[in-house]
């Protein structure tokens, strides 16, 4: 029986037994997990535990070799990667990966390229740059031009430009100074209150739990343990692993 | 004795089409990274399709001898249309010599033979269809314009200043429109980076094709007009032009519009400015300067260093 008809609906993203291998490397091995409408999911780990390839098998940039990827129950993995970006998963990839020689101002239209709703375009780009007040001041400079931070900042406005239902952030807060991050997660924060769903690659395991509703945690392309956010705070296993002992 | 003036003039021109020309390398180059080796081929055919679209009739060689189109186009009405056919063969081009590849994620040198391959057959279509014969374009093809006009005391081929004018234009539009609509701002972002592209929802494939369709109509209008200025020697004649155009497209440095535009201008004028006597050397001394200043600047004239990607 289906989960339908039982009146209950299926999660956004539903992830079943997702195996991804490079050449003869297993990156990824038999990951289960969800994210819920609305729900922020922090996904941790190590360097070189799956996280990056989670979210690209996500967006279809790599193949699974096994596993389901479930999209509001539609199985995703035929699709083009461009198709994904249709259905709204939005995909600010690891690097921040702006366009450097193009402006910042382009790189925003860019990132509402699907769309044809030209007037509300208009106005999320102006409540980008209300998010985000220096891009504002620099939307004709060209973007390889920004600070690493400003880069950041204009990968997630780009992601955002294309009002996604769920937000694939890779790293977001790699190589910023302490100061950023935290305004940096204060505004995820308040994207994910206003109730856009997230799954937040991070390294920055501490940050991420702060605002989270949930987390998965990864080692070596397993899944090692997932639980509500709150809870893994204050886990000591997780503590000893990524949290260096800090409270 | 020519003038400076006429020299410039010539040096110029021939310039800009050498700019048209290697830009419609540089699109696929800068969507695809990889150097489209049938561009001469589709340049040539450009010429044949603008020579039969103005009322050129075909000689006694080829299985079409003697074929002449009901109808003549003038000149200015057959370019674009030349312009046009190129661009779906050079999409025809793309779909057999380069899709099948890129499915399978092939290594950029076997584009190099399949692209020259797609060229070989193109130039060989054209020698048995039309035979191996050269052509001049018919001197109704410009109607009503005299053969030479006067400017500043100098005398002046009238098609020079066609070739200017039309290059001038084409160079233009194409600049307007890669930085200012929609689809030449995606074009670009594919260029830049495919894979951020796609993760805007950016249909890479699409962007390839139109990358092709543009370079193709390029490489069509630069064949009409050199067909126009000098003659077709035959089918082989976009050869010379197309190594030529591959070096104002590395001169220019790989992937850069602004450059390739520059580079087209310096060799055409180097060319103009060989005295005459030596007309014969023309080639080797564009291709000495070209040498030269890539020694200096192996990235180009305003070519980027490379910049690994991360």
């Amino acid at each position: 029986m289906s989960a339908g008809s039982l009146g209950l609906r299926a999660p956004l993203l539903q992830i079943e037994g997702l195996s991804v291998r490079y050449g003869g490397i297993t990156a990824l091995r038999e990951l289960s997990f969800t994210v819920g409408q609305g729900e922020l999911v922090a996904l941790l780990g190590a360097n070189g535990a799956g996280k990056t390839t989670t979210l690209r098998a996500i967006s279809r940039l790599v193949d699974a070799a096994a596993g389901r990827i479930l999209w509001q129950g539609a199985e995703l993995a035929r699709l083009s990667t461009e198709r994904t970006v249709r259905l709204g998963i939005g995909h600010c990839p690891e690097g921040r990966r702006v366009l450097a020689r193009q402006s910042v101002a382009t790189n925003l239209e860019l990132g509402a390229w699907l769309r044809r709703d030209r007037s509300v375009i208009a106005t999320d780009l102006e409540r980008c740059y209300q998010l985000f007040p220096r891009l504002a001041e620099r939307r004709q400079q060209l973007a390889g031009s920004l600070s690493g931070g400003e880069q950041q900042m204009l990968a997630i406005a780009r992601a955002l430009m294309g009002r996604p239902t769920l937000l694939l952030l890779d790293e977001p807060s790699l190589g910023l100074a302490p100061r950023l991050v935290a305004e940096l997660m204060d505004t995820l924060a308040g994207l994910h209150r206003e109730g856009l769903a997230m799954l937040l690659v991070e390294q920055n395991a501490a940050a991420a739990l702060a605002i989270a509703d949930r987390a998965v945690v990864l080692e070596s392309g397993n899944l090692r343990l997932q639980g509500p956010a709150a809870e893994l705070r204050h886990d000591p296993e997780l503590q000893a692993l990524y949290l260096g002992g800090a409270s | 004795m020519d003038t400076l003036l006429q020299i410039l003039i010539n040096g110029i021109s021939t310039g800009a089409v050498y700019g048209l020309f290697a830009l419609g390398y540089t699109l696929v180059f800068s969507v695809l990274g990889v150097i489209n080796f049938a561009h001469g081929a589709v340049f040539t055919l450009g010429a044949y399709l603008t020579y039969l679209l103005v009322g050129g009739a075909v000689g006694s060689n080829g299985l079409l001898a003697g074929l002449q189109l009901p109808f003549a186009l003038p000149f200015w009405a057959a370019l674009p249309v030349a312009g046009l056919l190129t661009a779906l063969v050079s999409l025809l081009v793309e779909a057999t010599a380069f899709r099948p590849l890129r499915r399978h994620g092939a290594e950029p040198l076997l584009y190099l033979i399949t692209s020259l391959g797609a060229g070989v057959i193109l130039v060989n279509l054209l020698q048995i269809l039309l035979g191996a014969e050269g052509y001049a374009m018919p001197t109704t093809a410009l109607g009503s314009l005299p053969i030479t006009l006067s400017l500043a005391g100098a005398q002046l081929r009238t098609v020079q200043l066609v070739l200017l004018v039309v290059a001038a234009v084409v160079l233009a539009v194409l600049s307007l429109w890669l930085e200012g609509s929609r689809g030449g701002k995606a074009l670009q972002a594919v260029s830049e980076d495919a894979t951020t592209a796609r993760l805007l929802g950016i249909d890479s494939d699409a962007m390839i094709r139109l990358g092709f369709a543009v370079s193709g109509f390029l490489a069509g209008i630069a064949g009409g007009l050199v067909g126009l200025s000098l003659s077709i020697t035959g089918p082989y004649f976009g050869i010379s032009y197309g190594l030529k155009a591959l070096g104002v497209l590395v001169l220019g440095g790989l992937g850069s519009v602004p450059g390739a535009v520059l580079a087209g201008l310096i060799v055409g004028g180097a060319e103009a400015l060989v005295p005459g006597e030596w007309s014969g050397y023309k080639d080797a001394i564009a291709y000495a300067f070209l040498f030269a200043v890539l020694l200096l600047r192996p990235q180009g004239l305003l070519g980027r260093p490379q910049i690994s990607k991360v």
